[in-house]
């Protein structure tokens, strides 16, 4: 357990690294074609850098958010259940999260295979972007193994009596 | 089973798995419309669809817009601009009877030009304000009000988040969006000023006058509001023009909110490393709500609800103000209880098309459903500013700043009562641009 919690902590923390980076990235590109535009010629291909910088940026943010409970949730009835049933709640929440973000990875990976098989390009820079699918999924992926440790973890201390 | 039951049946889900499992608002949407989707349609289909989805909401370009305007606010917030706003406020409306309260209402209406958000509004004036306050022997049940309703200037005054989410989700132009914000903006905390002012003429204990300053040095504390300004008006003014996309108002807000608070040595470098973590962690879960909407939103859409929902009640034999007095009415009660961003999402795909079925002008009506949803964030229970100015101020009991905020509740409830009768107030600068 000990060293799946180290694993999802080393991984997310590299991975918000690498958002940092994409996000960054973002600011300079904007503003590079911003200045370009007023003073010679747009920079091409902003616009769909932008999008794919952003998916890569916000996918590989999803682990910590989570991590760190940063997704809106309700919990003014859970809160009032007992400690035992609401560590059982938990659990069957993170379990059915960890399966759907494990189905949507498969799913963008799938979706980015095909795109690597059928060689598609964006329209303006004619550059393949099935790598930031790839970033997306792993983002997914990522987030369902926090799930996977959320709920081994629940289990364990419902198993335990709630100590 | 009719499609109607099928619809129904996935929002009770919705709720049992919002409520009873404690599942994040964003998650619980997009499972809820997966399985709703899968069973109207086949679990192939659904499949498809959240792959697709998720690729498509996170690759989107108009959605990047959102991470810039919130790193923009979390620099602002992290690098001390808000103390230079709230010192010239103070220096100006400090000497009246509640003046350092109006100061902080002045200085949350100019952080807010620059800051997207209602709770790194709060957090920023809560830690500027609340300790002058408390030097100036004012009441908790002033100060610990006023940063809790000031906050909330930073849903409507533009760049806001929520409009930019409601823009999206709408597809209404965000520009005329931000645009709309600004008088309401202007209206509701000229409302929150009148409200201290009245409680300080019939409660004079609440807030004692402070100091008075002279003339010099009134106008030299403006300078400390000339960054804020420029940096406001060259993002909106960019807009307003046509210079810039949203998404490009963003970055360059985001720029020069740097290159200013570089220059002036305010933002450290953990400063910086700290308003990185906070934009992604905000930005992520805002992601993650648009993408569970859109999910959930195809469930509905397949199931019809919404159009039938909006051709019933524009059938109904009541006027339209009635109709939405009661979607008002949906939404306080909601944001009582949910996240006001995370209820709005959740709801938009329903009460927007029934607002364009009933021919309310979607910028107004956007504004209207800003302005109620932000009041969710000051009423109990999960009214999530109290909990910062809470957080802030350990001291202040909780029961003292739930009863500072009725007061403020009151002059919400008329800025929307006024907005309804002269919706001009809203329309005016949108009505400029073409």
């Amino acid at each position: 357990m000990a060293f799946l919690e180290k694993i999802n902590s080393v991984l997310n923390k590299i991975l918000m690294g690498i958002a940092g980076l994409f996000l960054v990235a973002m600011i300079v590109m904007t503003c590079a074609n911003i200045f370009l535009r007023l003073t010679w010629v747009p920079l091409s291909g902003t616009f769909e850098l932008m999008g794919y910088f952003g998916a890569v940026a916000m996918a590989f943010a999803l682990g910590f958010t989570q991590m760190h409970r940063g997704h809106v949730a309700v919990d003014i009835v859970v809160s009032r259940f007992s400690k035992r049933t609401r560590r059982t709640l938990n659990g069957v929440n993170y379990f059915v999260c960890m399966v759907f973000f494990a189905l949507a990875a498969w799913q963008i990976t799938c979706y980015g295979l095909t795109l690597l098989g059928t060689g598609e390009v964006t329209e303006t820079l004619r550059i393949v972007y099935y790598p930031f699918t790839f970033a997306v999924a792993l983002g997914c992926g990522v987030l369902s193994l926090v799930f996977l440790t959320d709920f081994l973890r629940s289990v364990l201390r419902v198993k335990a009596g709630g100590k | 089973m009719s499609l109607t039951l099928v619809a129904i049946l996935g929002i009770i889900a919705l709720f049992v798995a919002l409520f009873f499992l404690g599942m994040p608002v964003g998650f619980a949407m997009a499972i809820v419309g997966f399985c709703g989707f899968g069973y109207v349609v086949s679990f192939k289909a659904a499949v498809n669809m959240v792959g697709t989805d998720l690729w498509s909401t996170f690759s989107r370009y108009g959605l990047t817009v959102i991470p810039l305007f919130i790193f923009m606010g979390y620099i602002a917030f992290h690098s001390g601009i808000a103390e230079k706003l709230y010192n010239a406020a103070y220096k100006w409306f400090g000497h009246w009877r509640g003046g350092l309260a109006i100061a902080t209402i002045g200085a949350d209406e100019l952080f807010a030009a620059i800051c997207g958000s209602n709770t790194a509004t709060a957090a920023t004036m809560g830690t500027v304000a609340l300790p002058q306050m408390k030097k100036y022997n004012y009441d908790t049940r002033l100060s610990s009000g006023t940063v809790v309703t000031g906050g909330t200037l930073g849903t409507v005054m533009p760049p806001s988040v929520v409009l930019i989410i409601i823009g999206l989700q709408t597809e209404q132009s965000i520009i005329k969006l931000f645009l709309g914000g600004i008088l309401p903006a202007i209206l509701l905390g000229s409302l929150f000023v009148l409200t201290i002012v009245v409680l300080c003429r019939i409660y004079p204990n609440l807030g004692p006058a402070g100091p008075k300053t002279s003339f010099k040095e009134k106008l030299k504390s403006l300078t400390g509001v000339v960054e804020a300004l420029v940096i406001f008006v060259l993002v909106i003014g960019g807009l307003y023009a046509g210079i810039f996309t949203p998404t490009e108002a963003g970055a360059v807000g985001v720029f020069f909110t740097l290159l200013v608070t570089v220059t002036t040595r305010r933002l450290s470098w953990n400063g910086l490393l700290r308003s990185m973590t906070d934009t992604l962690k905000i930005s992520c879960m805002v992601f993650v709500l648009v993408a569970g909407a859109i999910i959930f939103g195809r469930f509905l859409a397949r199931t019809r609800l919404p159009f039938m929902v909006a051709d019933f009640v524009v059938g109904l034999p009541v006027s339209p103000f009635i109709i939405l007095a009661f979607v008002l009415l949906v939404y306080l009660i909601g944001g009582c209880f949910i996240d006001s961003l995370g209820f709005l999402v959740l709801t938009i795909p329903i009460f927007f098309p029934l607002g364009k079925a009933l021919g309310f002008d979607p910028i107004w009506y956007a504004i209207l459903l800003t302005m109620v949803t932000t009041m969710g964030a000051i009423t109990p229970p999960v009214g999530v500013n109290i909990y910062v100015v809470k957080a802030l101020a350990p001291e202040i009991p909780l029961g003292t700043i739930f009863g500072s905020v009725s007061y403020f509740l009151l002059a919400c409830v008329l800025c929307i009562v006024i907005l309804i009768i002269f919706p001009e107030i809203v329309l005016l600068i949108p009505s400029l641009v073409h």
